[in-house]
């Protein structure tokens, strides 16, 4: 907590509601972002919502200050992301049931969109953690290649080229697993 | 080709496609590298179909529980540390410390709980207007949010400009998806600002299954908007606060959502 937010509350407020509304914007983007890395939407889903109470707790003990930030937030989701994957040593399987499945009316559709789900997330499970890393900020955080080597440390030459090299080896897992 | 070249492409064929392009338009464009752009811009694809699903409407009202639980918590916690750390300082520091305030800060204090209010008038450069993006409030028989008053802060200034409304309470059922009230409209100094704060009384409403009125929690009955905006001398300036009622659970709990893509100016 910062010296003003101790001596007048407002700085708390703010942060409180500004972490509120991040919250309504930003939810949904951290659930992708966990999901590309941990292939389950249940704990990206937990993972998501435990980033804002940590943003809370950090507010409360005085770790964060200034006004949260989106990039905040995807700190402290990287964060609980890479303590989760460190626990559990590698991806758990995908059940079935716990992807989004469109056409559930029809039950072959839905067998086979299961399918194909489940084939994607096995091809994302064998690229390396800098390539699903780009995929992530790129198609889900809604970056630009500059941006994500701002955040990657990298050049936005070198991460285009990651970006290339993660499509293609998931387009050759994929076109095998075919 | 150069292999960079082609990730140059490849890159600006997702961005488009991102912004809303169509694949078959990149691929005319470079009818050269189709071939080989085809497939990769597929896996894009695929990959946004498994992973771009919006997350579960019951997780996401956990999460969005479990961080007011938390909020209220901390609230709570805040309050009994406030008291006992009055209680806790010598009398003599806190005297001295009163008298500091009354005296130095007498002119801040002035400032932030009466700042100058602005004049109404129907010609001004300056509208505030209230409007409901459709969410939960089709529940409601009426929904009523009472306004108090806005403050707004000029860029670089620590002082505040109030307005108080002319309609104070608007039936959010009232003012769905394009329609909305104006509640004041007037003259505001030219100039950049920085945050615009929404003070509500009450935001209440009648369930139409059952009639019971339903009271929601705003917490500190206040709104901050952090979103800069500028006013103009001879332009009118629409600052549009545009918020809705959600149910956060099975057990007749609701909330107020700020839709803060469709807020501001």
């Amino acid at each position: 907590m910062s010296k003003r937010n101790r001596e007048t509350g407002r700085g708390i407020e703010e942060f409180e509601a500004r972490l509120v509304s991040l919250y309504e914007g930003y939810y949904d983007k951290l659930v992708r972002y966990v999901y590309v890395h941990i292939g389950s939407r249940e704990e990206a889903e937990d993972i998501a919502g435990e980033v804002f109470l940590k943003a809370l707790s950090a507010l409360r003990s005085g770790q964060e200050q200034g006004t949260p930030t989106q990039w905040w937030l995807f700190r402290i989701a990287h964060n609980l992301t890479v303590d989760r994957l460190r626990k559990t040593g590698k991806h758990e399987p995908v059940p079935a049931d716990s992807v989004v499945l469109l056409g559930k009316d029809d039950p072959v559709d839905a067998a086979e969109k299961t399918i194909e789900y489940e084939r994607v997330i096995e091809a994302m499970k064998q690229l390396t953690v800098e390539q699903r890393e780009v995929i992530s900020l790129r198609f889900f955080w809604g970056l630009t290649s500059k941006e994500v080597g701002g955040v990657l440390g990298k050049s936005d030459g070198a991460v285009r080229e990651m970006q290339r090299a993660a499509l293609e080896r998931l387009r050759g897992i994929m076109g095998v697993q075919r | 080709m150069m292999t960079e070249d082609f990730d140059l492409i490849l890159d600006e064929c997702i961005e488009r496609i991102s912004r809303g392009d169509s694949l078959a338009d990149c691929l005319s464009d470079y009818p050269a590298y189709s071939e080989r752009l085809r497939p990769l811009l597929e896996s894009m694809y695929e990959i946004q179909n498994v992973y771009g699903a919006a997350p579960s409407a019951d997780a996401k009202r956990a999460a969005r529980r479990k961080l007011f639980a938390a909020l209220d918590k901390q609230h709570q916690t805040n309050r009994v540390l406030s008291f006992f750390g009055l209680v806790s300082r010598p009398a003599i520091l806190a005297t001295v410390a009163l008298l500091i305030l009354a005296v130095v800060g007498s002119l801040a204090v002035q400032s932030v709980l009466n700042p100058p209010t602005l004049v109404p008038s129907q010609n001004g450069n300056f509208a505030f207007l209230i409007s409901d993006n459709p969410g939960d409030v089709n529940d409601f028989e009426n929904f009523d949010v009472t306004i108090l008053e806005v403050k707004l802060q000029p860029e670089g200034s620590k002082e505040w400009l109030k307005l108080t409304p002319e309609i104070e309470t608007v039936d959010l059922t009232q003012v769905q998806g394009e329609r909305f009230e104006e509640i004041w409209r007037g003259d505001v100094p030219a100039g950049q600002y920085s945050r615009l704060r929404i003070y509500v009384s009450e935001t209440r409403g009648n369930l139409k299954s059952t009639g019971q009125t339903i009271e929601v929690k705003v917490p500190g009955n206040v709104v901050h908007m952090l979103t800069p905006f500028e006013v103009t001398d001879d332009t009118l300036t629409i600052y549009t606060f545009d918020i809705t009622v959600v149910g956060i659970g099975d057990d007749g709990t609701y909330m107020l959502k700020l839709n803060i893509d469709e807020s501001g100016t």
